[in-house]
C-alpha cells in the first residue's frame, strides 16, 4: 500500500516538474514569438525589445537546463525541496495558470488599439497630454513633411494656432468619431506609447471634411492632405486639417508612434 | 464588449512582457544571493540600530538592482536569513527605486528637470528609511508574517544582537549561532541533524542530507531549482496582479482621473492611484510619468514615482507570500500617507 502511495508521489512530482518546464519554456516561446512575428511593438516599445528578447532567451535556456536536469533525474528519488520557499498556491496550480495565460498569449494576437479606446483613454481633449519636453523635435522639417505626432509637438511648443495657418499636412492616423463633432469633421489619431501599451495615450487632430464622416468609418486608417486652418471645433478654437484629399490606407506595420 | 476585452489582454500581455524579464533577472539574483554570497557575513554586518539599519536597508538596493517584481523574492530571501526587519522593510520599499538601473532611467525621461530625479531618490530613501524605523518598534514580527515564514524563522532564529561582550566571548561559543545561521547550508544539504529537523516539521522525511562542500555544479544545479521554484511561484501571482491591473484600466474611465491633473491636493491623490492602478515597474515608470508631465503637477508625478515603486497590485500578491494583509495595510498606508505628505509640501512651497 505504501509502496503504491509513494509511487503515485513519485509519478505526482515528475509531472509537476514536467509542468514548471513546460511554462517556463512556454513563456520563453511567447516572448521571442512576438519580436519574431514583429508582434513585439503592439506591446511594448522598441528601446524595451532588448530586455524582452534576453528575457525570452533567459526562460528558455532555463527551462531547457530544467528540462535535461528533470530528465537526468527521472529514475533518482524525489529530490529535496527547498525549504525556504513559500507554497502559497496547491502545488502545480501556478505553473499550470502560467502555462495557460502563455497558451492563450500564443494564440490571442494582441490587437492595435482603437478608436474607442482612444475615447474611453480621453483624445476628446484633442491634443492631449503630451511630452512636455518633446525629445526629437526638429522644428525644421518643413510642414508636409510632419507626422502627425510632429504637429502635436510642433503645437505643444508654439500653441497658438493662427502660427500654424494656411501650412501644407500631408499625415497618416486612424479615423475617431467622437461624438461632441459634427458630422463634417473627425479626428485623426495616433497612439504613443512611451513604455509599453499599458500607458498608451492617443493625441489626435480635427479633421475638416469636404463631405460627411460617414464615408470614413471609426478605425480605418486615412492620409489626410491638406492644410492647416484655425477653427472652433467643439467649442474650442483649435488648429484644424482642411482635408483637400483623404485617402485609404492600410493599417501602418508599426502604428503606434513613440 | 469584446473591443474591451481585447483590449485589456493586449495591457495584460504588455505589462507581462515587459516585467517578465525583471521577474527573472529578481529572482537570478535571489538565487545567486543565496548561494554565492556569504548570508552569515552579510546579516552579521547589518547594523542592529533600527534607524542605520532601516537606512542600509534602503540603499543595498545599489548591489541589487531590480524592480519592485524582483524586490520580494530578495527582500523575502533577507528576511529568511536572519537580517533584522528594518533592513528588510528598507529594502523592500526603497530597493526597486534606489537602484542605479532606475535612477539611470529616471535621469533620461527627466532629463530637464534633474530635480525629479535627485528628490525621487531623496524621498524614496526617507519615506522608506521612515517605515522600517517605526516597524522596528513592534519586537515581534509574527502577527504580521505569514506563518510559514515565522515557522521558518523559529527554526531558524535570527542571529541575537552581537554587543561588545558577545563579540569578547571566544570563537567557539558563537559556534551554534553560527550554525543555524547557515540556513543556505540546509538546502545546500547542512548538517544532517539540522536538515533531519526541519525536514520533519515539514514532514518531508526523505530530505537526504548532503555534504555541505558541493562541487560548482551542484551548487548551479540548486541554483537552478530554486530559480525555476521561485519563476513559477512568483509568476503565478504576477499574473494575477497584471489580469487585475488591466481590468482596471480597461474598466475606470482614465479622463476621471486626468481631469483632476491640475490641483496640488487632488493631482497627488490622482497620481498615487494611478501608480497603484497602473502597476508599471519602476525601471520604465519614469517614462511613463513623462506623459503626464504637460498635464499633472510636479509634486503628482514625484508622487508616482515614489509611492508607484512601493506598492502596486502586482506586486500585492507577491508581497502577500511574506506579510499578513494587516501588515501590508499598514505598510501602503504610512507610505501612501508619507509621500503624500511630502510631495504636497513640495507642490505648495517648492515647485
Amino acid at each position: 500500500m505504501a509502496s503504491i502511495k509513494n509511487t503515485q508521489s513519485k509519478i505526482k512530482h515528475k509531472l509537476l516538474s514536467w509542468l514548471d518546464v513546460a511554462a517556463i519554456t512556454a513563456w520563453g516561446v511567447v516572448m521571442l514569438k512576438y519580436w519574431l512575428t514583429g508582434k513585439l511593438n503592439l506591446l511594448i516599445h522598441p528601446d524595451y525589445f532588448w530586455l524582452v528578447i534576453s528575457g525570452g532567451t533567459g526562460l528558455l535556456i532555463i527551462g531547457f537546463l530544467k528540462g535535461v536536469q528533470v530528465w537526468k533525474h527521472r529514475r533518482r528519488d524525489q529530490p529535496p525541496d527547498n525549504q525556504q520557499h513559500i507554497n502559497i498556491f496547491p502545488p502545480g496550480w501556478s505553473s499550470a495558470l502560467l502555462l495557460t495565460t502563455a497558451i492563450l498569449g500564443l494564440m490571442i494576437t494582441p490587437r492595435v488599439f482603437a478608436s474607442q479606446t482612444a475615447l474611453e483613454r480621453g483624445v476628446t481633449d484633442l491634443l492631449g497630454a503630451t511630452r512636455s519636453q518633446p525629445q526629437s523635435f526638429r522644428a525644421t522639417v518643413r510642414p508636409e513633411e510632419r507626422s502627425l505626432i510632429d504637429w502635436i509637438r510642433t503645437l505643444n511648443v508654439y500653441p497658438e494656432p493662427d502660427d500654424h495657418a494656411g501650412k501644407k499636412v500631408k499625415v497618416q492616423g486612424f479615423v475617431i468619431h467622437p461624438p461632441e463633432l459634427d458630422q463634417e469633421h473627425l479626428v485623426l489619431a495616433r497612439f504613443v506609447i512611451t513604455c509599453c501599451a499599458a500607458d498608451a495615450y492617443p493625441v489626435g487632430l480635427p479633421v475638416q471634411l469636404p463631405d460627411s464622416r460617414d464615408k470614413y468609418p471609426p478605425d480605418s486608417w486615412l492620409e489626410v492632405e491638406g492644410q492647416m486652418i484655425t477653427e472652433n471645433v467643439a467649442n474650442k478654437r483649435q488648429l484644424t486639417i482642411k482635408a483637400t484629399s483623404l485617402q485609404e490606407i492600410p493599417q501602418p506595420k508599426n502604428p503606434y508612434s513613440y | 464588449m469584446i473591443n474591451q476585452l481585447n483590449n485589456g489582454f493586449t495591457i495584460f500581455l504588455s505589462l507581462l512582457v515587459e516585467a517578465m524579464p525583471f521577474l527573472l533577472l529578481g529572482v537570478l539574483f535571489s538565487s545567486l544571493l543565496l548561494f554565492f554570497v556569504d548570508e552569515r557575513k552579510l546579516v552579521e554586518m547589518m547594523p542592529r540600530n533600527p534607524l542605520l539599519g532601516a537606512l542600509v536597508g534602503s540603499m543595498i538596493g545599489f548591489l541589487f538592482p531590480v524592480c519592485e517584481c524582483g524586490n520580494v523574492p530578495v527582500a523575502r530571501r533577507l528576511l529568511m536569513q536572519g537580517v533584522p526587519t528594518p533592513v528588510a522593510i528598507g529594502f523592500l520599499l526603497a530597493a526597486p527605486t534606489i537602484n542605479p538601473i532606475v535612477i539611470w532611467a529616471t535621469w533620461t525621461a527627466f532629463r530637464d528637470q534633474p530635480e525629479i530625479v535627485v528628490l525621487r531618490v531623496l524621498l524614496s530613501l526617507i519615506i522608506a528609511t521612515t517605515i522600517g524605523f517605526v516597524f522596528s518598534f513592534q519586537k515581534d514580527l509574527s502577527p504580521y508574517l505569514q506563518p510559514t515564514i515565522v515557522r521558518y524563522l523559529k527554526f531558524n532564529p535570527p542571529p541575537t544582537p552581537e554587543t561588545k561582550r558577545t563579540k569578547k566571548r571566544p570563537l567557539v561559543e558563537q559556534e551554534p549561532t553560527v550554525n543555524i545561521l547557515q540556513s543556505g547550508n540546509y538546502i545546500l544539504g547542512g548538517k544532517a541533524g539540522i536538515s533531519t529537523r526541519i525536514g520533519a516539521t515539514y514532514n518531508q522525511s526523505n530530505v537526504t542530507p548532503v555534504n555541505a562542500n558541493k562541487t560548482i555544479k551542484d551548487k548551479l544545479l540548486l541554483v537552478l531549482d530554486n530559480v525555476v521554484q521561485e519563476l513559477r511561484e512568483l509568476g503565478g501571482v504576477m499574473i494575477i496582479g497584471s489580469a487585475i491591473a488591466a481590468s482596471i484600466q480597461v474598466l475606470a474611465p482614465r479622463e476621471l482621473i486626468l481631469s483632476l491633473g491640475a490641483s496640488p491636493v487632488t493631482s497627488i491623490l490622482a497620481m498615487l492611484v494611478l501608480a497603484a492602478v497602473v502597476s508599471i515597474c519602476s525601471t520604465v515608470d519614469s517614462f511613463f510619468a513623462l506623459s503626464f508631465a504637460s498635464t499633472f503637477t510636479s509634486g503628482s508625478l514625484l508622487a508616482f514615482l515614489v509611492f508607484g515603486p512601493m506598492i502596486d497590485i502586482k506586486g500585492v500578491g507577491l508581497m502577500l507570500s511574506i506579510f499578513k494583509p494587516k501588515a501590508l495595510f499598514y505598510l501602503f498606508a504610512l507610505a501612501g500617507q508619507l509621500a503624500f505628505l511630502s510631495t504636497l509640501f513640495l507642490n505648495l512651497h517648492v515647485m
